[in-house]
């Protein structure tokens, strides 16, 4: 099967330095067609980490999907909480797009940016 | 499974039997593990073969030595031509065992060589009849995906159908003002536009973007819609209804969806236009002047948290004559064109900005997002709302036309008394209570719609200046009016005494009827009259004398009466709204 390699997008992730978080890079478009790979980027963490980061820093475009992508690792953050320690999310290396989507959305203020 | 038939064609009797007789040999085992021999028909002529096509329809013909040898390839063409979708292989056999062999045949599929060898012969009919069984399944799975695809569309077509009829109480159509162009990529839209009128004559309208396409995004329309068209007409405050729609978008959608929404409340008496941007892109408003203002996204979308900070996030905007507001979908801003590149606001701004005084604009935009995307790829809606436009004042509401044959029904005569304290005067709306106690009476349709102008003025003024002691020559500047309804919203919220009391009695007779409507409040009275009134402040009472009969005011006294009469027998034409005051008032230059 052909894919177009324009609007090709991947999903690593990664545990940090200190091992205290999980960093998961979306690389290219983050649409509805990454929800599988995002979605096992986080739950397959066991035990779940302190923290997760996005790492947005390879990412060109960010729909209303991956907005509903990152309010389920929210949940899936509180979901966890409750057996124990609640892991934070924090969105990184937000470039200027990424950033306006962010705010035109006002989802800037319930995920911490740094 | 069906037969596996083989056509013969071969004018030399002969060889045909000795072809038919291997093929007979020939035991095919399937995948199943199924044995079925093939059929075998006989013709003796290409263009018999022609006709048995049509008769029972071969998986695979084989000329004979001497016929491969006549047929002419238009005749091949031809049998091809008539096989249908599926491949029917042709194949020539070429005889060996005389003289020089010829350069094999171009217009046959494969060839068998005579002599013939049994086991490679039967080597390649399995092998075809292995590839046209699997050409077989696929048309099979074609088959039932197009079924599948075809029950698909008529489900997508009868929920569009439900959809479009959510929309019937819309009032989209019924103002030249108003201008939208709606394209969903899909059967079903994600975008969802619906406006209407509150009981007061003012327009809301709201354009909201499901997270996502097709059904499920759909799907949310119909709460969104529902709360929009029951709670609006009865005279909820925009505040309480979009609060009511968050909440119930936040119990039941899943948490990956939400809705962006955008709604406006345009006054077109008092030129008062209200907004709340919930993720949409901005609307812009375009003055007469060319000025052009984004109207920012200051609140989460819809159904993303349980609560909300509605009342912070609504924008207070003093609409002039000749204002056009822009509203617009994300599809139209992420259009994509071959290399990738959004539309994008600055093109938005440009054309907006290059329509000088024109009304091009609308057509201009949908024209050039269509030239600029190769193909959409979202749900794609503009609106174009003319602010000023008289249409948009109507004074022939709905309440008072389909309920002709109750015009002259009894309303009586009574009274009801409704006092609100501090704490209900942080939130309280007592439109729709008081609305919904006349929804009771038949005969009250006819004066509706003055009474919600007259308590929404009435009200407003006894809390904004009575209670809140807010002065309206604030408004005087375009910053002054924005600085006004901050502070309203941040005194009401901390409020901690003051009343509002509003009584309401009906008297009618046989010469007609006359309703009163008296609002107090616990601040000090109004002032004596205040000088110059500036074009931001000041109209409600303009408005109040040109609905009510009489307006009484007295300095001083924080007492308002407001009288609205009409006559019994059958009700005469009521004035204009939009029209110009005719009716007597006390005491006019007192602004409210």
């Amino acid at each position: 099967m052909v894919v177009s390699d324009r609007f090709e997008s991947r999903v690593t992730s990664e545990i940090s330095e200190n091992g205290d978080a999980v960093i998961i890079r979306v690389a290219g478009n983050f649409d509805f067609n990454m929800h599988r790979e995002f979605q096992r980027a986080y739950r397959n963490v066991a035990p779940p980490p302190k923290m997760f980061l996005v790492d947005l820093s390879a990412t060109d475009h960010l729909d209303s999907a991956a907005l509903g992508m990152l309010l389920l690792l929210r949940d899936y953050c509180v979901e966890v909480g409750r057996e124990g320690f609640q892991p934070e999310v924090e969105l990184m290396n937000v470039n200027a797009h990424v950033s306006h989507i962010l705010s035109v959305s006002n989802f800037d203020r319930i995920f911490s940016i740094r | 499974m069906s037969a596996f038939r083989v056509l013969i064609v071969e004018s030399e009797a002969g060889e045909a039997a000795e072809l038919s007789g291997l093929i007979h040999s020939w035991e095919y085992t399937g995948a199943s593990g199924y044995i079925s021999p093939a059929v075998i028909d006989s013709v003796t002529s290409a263009e018999m073969a022609l006709q048995a096509y049509g008769e029972s329809p071969p998986n695979l013909v084989i000329f004979g030595p001497t016929s491969a040898v006549e047929v002419a390839s238009s005749q091949i063409r031809q049998l091809r031509q008539s096989s249908g979708i599926e491949p029917v292989p042709i194949l020539f056999v070429q005889d060996l065992s005389c003289g020089e062999p010829a350069a094999p045949p171009t217009d046959c599929d494969d060839i068998l060589t005579k002599p013939y060898s049994p086991s490679l012969v039967q080597l390649k009919l399995a092998s075809i009849r292995r590839f046209c069984e699997f050409s077989r399944s696929l048309m099979a799975q074609r088959d039932r995906l197009r079924r599948h695809h075809a029950d698909f569309l008529q489900e997508q077509a009868n929920a569009r159908e439900i959809f479009s009829n959510l929309g019937n109480e819309s009032c989209l159509d019924g103002s030249p003002a108003i201008r939208y162009h709606l394209s969903p990529r899909a059967v079903l839209n994600g975008d969802l536009l619906a406006a209407t009128y509150t009981p007061d004559g003012k327009l809301v309208l709201m354009l909201g973007d499901f997270a996502g396409h097709g059904l499920a995004a759909a799907v949310g329309a119909v709460p969104l819609t529902s709360i929009f068209y029951s709670m609006m007409p009865r005279g909820f405050s925009m505040g309480r209804v979009l609060r009511e729609i968050n909440r119930k978008l936040y119990d039941i959608l899943p948490r990956q969806m939400f809705c962006c929404l955008a709604m406006l409340e345009l006054d077109p008496r008092r030129m008062h236009l209200r907004l709340l941007n919930a993720g949409m892109p901005s609307p812009c408003l375009k003055r007469a002047s060319g000025e052009l203002h984004l109207l920012e996204s200051r609140h989460l979308p819809f159904g993303v948290l349980a609560t909300d900070q509605i009342d912070s996030a609504i924008v207070n905007l003093r609409v002039l004559p000749g204002d056009r507001l822009y509203l617009w979908s994300d599809g139209i801003h992420e259009a994509r064109n071959g290399k990738g590149e959004h539309f994008g606001e600055s093109r938005l701004m440009d054309l907006l900005r290059a329509d000088c005084g024109g009304n091009q604009a609308f057509d201009q935009i949908l024209m050039a997002v269509n030239a600029h995307a190769a193909e959409q790829h979202d749900d794609l809606s503009l609106v174009e709302l003319e602010l000023t436009d008289s249409s948009l004042c109507r004074s022939d509401l709905p309440a008072a036309d389909h309920n002709g044959e109750r015009k002259g029904g009894r309303i009586g005569n009574w009274s009801i008394e409704l006092r609100l304290a501090h704490e209900e005067l942080r939130t309280a709306d007592p439109l729709p209570h008081i609305l919904s106690v006349l929804a009771q009476m038949p005969g009250a349709a006819r004066f509706q719609e003055d009474l919600a102008i007259t308590l929404g003025e009435l009200f407003r003024n006894a809390l904004e200046h009575g209670v809140l002691e807010l002065d309206s020559s604030i408004k005087s500047t375009d910053d002054g009016f924005i600085r006004y309804y901050d502070l309203l919203a941040e005194r009401r919220s901390r409020l901690d005494r003051g009343w509002v009391n509003i009584v309401l009695s009906c008297t009618e007779s046989e010469e007609g009827g006359q309703l009163n409507l008296v609002v107090e409040d616990s601040g000090s009275g109004i002032q004596e009259i205040r000088e110059p009134k500036g074009v931001y402040a000041g109209r409600g009472l303009a408005l109040l004398q040109t609905v009510c009969s009489e307006v009484h005011l007295v300095p001083g006294s924080s007492r308002v009466e407001a009288i609205i009469r009409w006559p019994a027998a059958k009700p005469t034409a009521q004035e204009d709204p939009c029209g110009s005051p005719a009716n007597a008032v006390q005491n006019p230059s007192v602004p409210v």
